[in-house]
């Protein structure tokens, strides 16, 4: 007995439950025409209200890419560096703007004229770094090609921070930046980037704060 | 080939496809006497076309605050946020520009900066979901680097705006929980590489323009371990952040 009043119970919680789902709904209406017998029925109207949606303006705020260039390692020479780049602009003059990139370190000259002495592992000569910046398009304006091209275009100054793992090691780095965005259509921008990574180390003996200069080439999209 | 075919597709799901599908795009008529339009999105380009009261342009897209737009015989340009707000539908009703999202009452934010734990330098990144317009959920990782360890942070937390409609600075108070994995850079190796904590927070937030703010936050940490004494590091940080 309990058990059956229970599940009645259970069942009306159910239902109820149910209405409460559907309560910002109206209910179907089910109009049934009680039709006197012997009349034509009257034909209802089936017009669908026209539901009219306007597009979406997509917004392009987005820029994703990649680079090539050239990292000047302090005291282990320069090397080819590459990475991925992506930012968000937040207004005409400011975005915010995230980097990965990878290198390999050379030999220091001590190495070089000394070749049995080995400063830093093989392994160690790996030079990874991620930053996250801040950027300001300090001069924004058009690039003239000729008579009957302009591009649009921004010198920008970047400054951020991140980490740089060199020597099997993660530092802290400051870095800081130039660049040149030069849209060669309104979705496809080319950079010219040099960006100073600036931490302390203590690799060849003394504690001191090394800047790792790198120039790249670098092609986004906007998206 | 392989590779290539990855890249394409890689990029088809980043939306740059080489084929696109066709997009209905929205389309404004001018009801102000006309609208400017500019060689480019900033506020220095000069005008290079002008489409007049009652004509129709397509909205293509937007950057930042302006929109690239096409006239009716073809030009395009871009214009400002302010002007095309002011355009209308065929219908008669305004056209539907976004506006930027209200700051006392968005819902999501995501940011970066910089900070101090326990006299080490910090790299700090969030995503922040609003629940209310004073109440959020934070989802913080960061990365501390020191001289004689690196540790990574993930955490979770709740956090309370005191008064969100307060624009320019409005204080901030939260607690939470999360892992830290410890990445030892000279020996001895820590007892326990991995822990969990809990943390309560203090700090404020602020609007800066449009859609970036920033916030700065204090952080007092318990950090669980198998000793005798739990590590009880502090934290402080500073940060940009964009919200949506």
């Amino acid at each position: 007995m309990e058990i059956r009043l229970s599940s009645v119970l259970l069942a009306a919680a159910l239902l109820s439950g149910c209405g409460w789902f559907h309560r910002g709904e109206k209910a179907p209406a089910q109009v049934v025409a009680e039709e006197p017998p012997g009349e034509p029925s009257i034909v209802e109207p089936q017009v669908n209200r026209r539901v009219v949606k306007t597009p979406k303006i997509k917004a392009k705020d987005f820029e994703l890419g990649g680079y090539f260039g050239a990292l000047s390692i302090q005291d282990f020479g320069t090397n080819p560096v590459y990475g991925v780049r992506a930012a968000y602009h937040v207004s005409e003059d400011i975005f915010l703007e995230g980097f990965l990139g990878r290198s390999k370190a050379g030999t220091t000259s001590l190495e070089d004229v000394f070749p049995d002495i080995t400063v830093v592992s093989d392994s160690g000569r790996r030079f990874t770094y991620y930053d996250l910046d801040v950027g300001y398009n300090v001069l924004p304006g058009e690039i003239f090609l000729g008579r009957g091209r302009a591009f649009n275009s921004a010198l920008y100054v970047t400054v951020g921070m991140g980490d740089v793992k060199f020597a099997d090691k993660d530092q802290f780095a400051l870095n800081f930046g130039m660049g040149e965005r030069l849209l060669i259509t309104d979705w496809l921008a080319m950079h010219l980037d040099v960006r100073d990574h600036v931490f302390e180390t203590d690799l060849t003996g003394r504690t001191k704060n090394v800047h790792n200069i790198e120039a790249t080439l670098g092609l986004t999209v906007f998206y | 080939m392989p590779r290539l075919l990855a890249l394409l597709l890689a990029l088809q799901a980043f939306g740059v496809g080489l084929v696109h599908a066709k997009e209905q795009l929205l389309e404004v008529v001018v009801a102000e006497p006309y609208l400017e339009m500019h060689s480019g999105p900033g506020r220095g380009y000069p005008v290079v076309y002008v489409v007049g009261r009652d004509e129709v342009v397509t909205i293509l897209y937007s950057r930042t605050d302006w929109f690239k737009v096409r006239a009716p015989r073809g030009q395009e340009g871009w214009a400002r946020r302010t002007d095309l707000a002011l355009t209308k539908l065929a219908s008669g009703e305004p056209a539907p520009i976004p506006p930027y999202p209200d700051f006392a009452t968005h819902r999501w934010e995501l940011g970066a900066g910089y900070g101090v734990f326990n006299h080490q330098n910090l790299v700090t990144t969030w995503g922040d979901f609003g629940l209310t317009d004073s109440l959020d959920v934070e989802f913080v990782l960061q990365q501390a680097l020191g001289t004689i360890d690196n540790r990574y942070i993930a955490s979770i937390g709740m956090r309370h705006t005191f008064i969100p409609e307060w624009r320019w600075f409005s204080p901030t108070a939260g607690i939470g929980t999360g892992y830290q994995y410890i990445d030892d850079k000279v020996p001895p190796k820590p007892l326990q590489t991995s822990n969990q904590l809990a943390y309560v927070s203090l700090g404020a937030r602020g609007f800066i323009t449009r859609r970036f703010m920033w916030r700065a936050d204090w952080r007092k940490y318990v950090v669980f371990t198998n000793q005798n004494q739990n590590e009880e590091p502090e934290e402080w940080k500073f940060g940009l952040a964009v919200f949506f």
